[in-house]
């Protein structure tokens, strides 16, 4: 229950930061940031996979609808979602993704932790901008705000995983 | 059977993943910039409230800039009321062109520059007289995009920056028309195409409304020619504009409803529909 209620949290505080702050940042076309894949990041390593897939759906089709961007957010959230379990056993090993806890610093190791991090971002990133660009030309420019974003959100997305990881939460 | 159902077993995550997927990316390739604007229109009707608040603590920053914004402007009209005032007394005649639209002051509630679709929401929707078609200017006048669908408070205009966006524009003074639209680019930068080769086009020269699209009044400012060129074909000119509204800093704006637009419209679909 108490674990309900840590997820539910991460889940209001991600999506309402990317629909009310990070997506009326006007500071720079390239710059993108997309902090709401921190929930599915932070779902416990142990998860099934259809409890991370089922997650990744719900986040992206409220992103969806708060973004108005009508299918996008869940295309790459889902892309994200079901790649979350190769990309933690090849990180981490599976049997210690079968010993479960909070994906963080002190769970995974420093290296694997930043590992997980930017391929699990680089991919969010590249199947969202990528299906964005389909309506757009200029290659050099929307690789710029791809490589930008990216680098922003795994930034963004580190300070929210270290905000929300309890610190007697190792399992 | 019985292996049917045990690779179903073994990979239904894999099968929903696949599933999931096909009907996103059909929503998604289907969607317009129309489709795009009607979802986030009914969003703010839940959201709209606490984007407003966050926009006013943010909009008080940016108090005293607005503050001198609407000062020069207020000087501008002062001078074409006097002009106007003057206009009385010697018994000329006032553009009728000029009492053709409504004007509407409202708030920008949230908005965005850097997607390939960037829309504006602004506090005013269906209670407040908004409707679709309805122009947006900055508070200093200045073409910013136009009204695409609206709840009862709330209201999403298409942004100049959004990838979907054109509209007719000429030099200032000028007669030859083009078209203006955004290639998802610079957010300060448009482009303009398919001007004639006979318009009288120079660096620095204003690029303005043209009238004739039923959104914004004639000769609104868009822009200035930062360069330009013959396309390859030799009979139209494309040109770089430098955007004259400052979208990275728009809290406020300024709404136009073309009073007859309804009217001239349901001619013009009347004239369509007979084959003309």
């Amino acid at each position: 229950m108490h674990r309900a209620g840590y997820y539910i949290l991460l889940f209001a505080v991600t999506s309402l930061l990317q629909i009310f702050f990070f997506n009326n940042l006007s500071l720079w076309s390239c710059f993108a940031p997309m902090v709401y894949p921190a929930f599915v990041l932070m779902l416990p390593l142990n998860a099934s996979s259809i409890v991370v897939l089922l997650s990744g759906l719900v986040m992206g089709v409220v992103m969806d609808w708060g973004m108005g961007t009508a299918g996008l957010n869940t295309i790459a959230m889902l892309a994200t979602a079901y790649q979350r379990r190769p990309v933690l056993n090849l990180t981490l090993g599976a049997e210690v993704v079968r010993d479960g806890g909070i994906p963080s610093m002190s769970r995974m190791g420093q290296h694997q932790f930043v590992q997980y991090l930017i391929i699990m971002m680089v991919l969010h990133c590249v199947a969202f901008f990528g299906f964005e660009a389909f309506t757009t030309s200029y290659f050099w420019y929307q690789f710029l705000r791809l490589v930008v974003s990216t680098l922003a959100s795994i930034l963004f997305v580190w300070l929210i995983m270290s905000l929300f990881t309890p610190k007697h939460a190792s399992r | 059977m019985y292996r049917l159902l045990e690779f179903i077993r073994r990979s239904y995550v894999t099968l929903l993943f696949v599933v999931f997927e096909i009907i996103a990316i059909g929503i998604y390739s289907r969607s317009t910039y129309y489709t795009q604007a009607t979802i986030l229109a009914r969003a703010n009707a839940l959201t709209g409230g606490l984007a407003g608040t966050i926009t006013d603590i943010g909009g008080y920053f940016s108090l005293a800039s607005e503050n001198r914004a609407l000062t020069a402007r207020v000087a501008e009209l002062e001078q074409r009321l006097s002009y106007y005032g003057g206009l009385v007394d010697t018994t000329a005649t006032i553009d009728i062109a000029e009492l053709q639209y409504e004007f509407m002051q409202a708030r920008v509630v949230s908005s965005s520059i850097n997607r390939a679709r960037n829309f504006i929401t602004i506090n005013k929707g269906l209670r407040d007289g908004v409707m679709s078609g309805m122009a947006v200017l900055s508070p200093s006048g200045e073409a910013v995009g136009y009204i695409l669908d609206c709840s009862e408070r709330y209201s999403v205009a298409i942004s100049i920056l959004n990838t979907s966006f054109r509209t007719g524009c000429k030099i200032k003074g000028d007669g030859y028309s083009g078209s203006i639209e955004w290639n998802g680019g610079s957010p300060y930068e448009v482009t303009m195409r398919e001007l004639s080769k006979y318009a009288q086009i120079e660096v620095g020269a204003e690029v303005v409304t043209t009238g004739v699209s039923h959104y914004f009044p004639s000769d609104k400012l868009i822009g200035r020619v930062e360069s330009f060129e013959l396309d390859e074909s030799k009979t139209y000119y494309n040109a770089k504009v430098r955007l004259a509204a400052d979208f990275s800093n728009l809290h406020n704006v300024i709404l136009v409803k073309y009073i007859d637009r309804e009217e001239v419209m349901g001619l013009e679909h009347g004239a369509q529909s007979r084959g003309y």
